[in-house]
């Protein structure tokens, strides 16, 4: 399968650089075309602009600014994001990606009087999220997961029907133990390698 | 009550500025003390940065780049946060503000690994939005935006005279009636506020 893993974290040192690898390993082991997008590292603008915004709603113009990530959403027929879960949600960068490269015509179609918002990236049949969380996990879901529901939700809504969705978490990220990431680690390659 | 609006929208002529535009004058004009936070107009970048990410848990580092910001939300005593929903979420430079201005010892303490919410300055939140999709399909995909205000927000704070949330849903087939309304809502619960 042809798999997008976007990655969003600063540190190349950090725990998350790390489960990028072992996803991206995971991933090419199973024999998947992967692309790999560091949105740090590329220094991706996650703010949309006043311009951006006014030509939102213009079918092709929207996609002016940003061609290459929407060839790369076209491209996948699997989703995989990497992230640390920063108060409940995405980080602002991840969040940025989704509102700038997410736009109406290429990914769904604007409801009118007669329909509603119909959704196009069909093409889209998996999608995975690999997250770290300084909370719990009752916490988590004493708060509602709003990045988890962001993406396993409601970037679905816009994908296949039958799109098959995996979430995988370490919770008390500040305080679980060398032996707890390294078993996560695995646990997230191993995951990954069956997706 | 001194208010901090944080408005998030980069259009000047959009309704979510209209919105705003509202909100500040109707505050005023009841005689509140409002600071107005537009990120946009502000330039506020949301980025947290891989040394303000290393640098994380580290009360004694310096913070002057979030300091003003930093200062502006625990002067506070009540919140106002204007912003469209984008994707089942804030925009990225309001997510960005959450990010890199809620730091330990600002927004929260950390003891032990356990945290305790700090910001008790803040007796009164509010959030004004808009949705394009309706109210079904926001509930569908388990509203997180809501989901923020509405339980990680109100628990961090102590709104002990309200927490409100209002918005305006199916913004893609709104009518100049609905935003009206809509309009007038907002500026009555400012008036009452």
């Amino acid at each position: 399968m042809r798999a997008l893993v976007v990655f969003c974290h600063p540190c190349e040192e950090s725990y998350n650089a790390a489960i990028g690898s072992a996803v991206l390993h995971a991933l090419e082991r199973a024999g998947h075309d992967v692309q790999y997008v560091d949105l740090y590292k590329e220094e991706f603008d996650p703010v949309m602009g006043a311009h951006e915004r006014r030509l939102y709603h213009e079918p092709g113009k929207n996609e002016d600014p940003i061609r290459d990530q929407v060839a790369q959403i076209l491209w996948s027929e699997m989703l995989v994001f990497v992230y640390p879960t920063w108060w409940y949600g995405l980080p602002a960068m991840l969040k940025g990606w989704l509102d700038r490269v997410w736009v109406p015509h290429v990914t769904f179609e604007m409801p009118d009087e007669n329909q509603p918002m119909r959704s196009k990236m069909q093409h889209i049949k998996k999608i995975a999220v690999v997250t770290t969380c300084g909370a719990t996990w009752w916490l988590s879901k004493l708060v509602g997961e709003p990045g988890k529901k962001t993406i396993i939700r409601g970037i679905r809504l816009l994908c296949a029907k039958n799109c098959r969705t995996m979430y995988l978490a370490l919770y008390k990220m500040d305080t679980c133990s060398s032996q707890q990431r390294q078993q996560y680690l695995e646990k997230v390659e191993r995951k990954l390698a069956k997706f | 009550m001194r208010v901090l609006v944080i408005f998030a929208h980069p259009v000047e002529s959009s309704f979510q500025a209209a919105l705003h535009l509202k909100v500040v004058e109707t505050l005023i004009r009841a005689g509140h003390k409002v600071d107005d936070l537009d990120l946009y107009a502000e330039d506020f970048d949301p980025l947290l940065s891989s040394e303000e990410r290393s640098n994380y848990h580290n009360l004694e580092a310096d913070r002057s780049a979030v300091r003003p910001y930093i200062d502006r939300l625990t002067a506070a005593e009540a919140l106002v946060l204007i912003y469209p929903v984008w994707n089942y979420g804030f925009p990225a430079i309001l997510k960005g503000f959450f990010d890199r201005v809620f730091l330990p010892g600002v927004s929260f303490e950390m003891q032990d690994g356990k945290v305790s919410p700090s910001l008790q300055n803040i007796s009164k939140l509010v959030a004004v939005t808009t949705y394009g999709g309706t109210w079904w399909r926001a509930f569908l995909a388990g509203d997180p935006p809501r989901k923020l205000i509405m339980r990680f927000l109100r628990a961090i704070t102590r709104p002990g005279q309200g927490c409100l949330y209002l918005a305006h849903y199916d913004m893609n087939r709104s009518t100049t009636r609905s935003r009206e309304t809509f309009l007038d809502q907002v500026a009555k619960e400012m008036e009452q506020f």
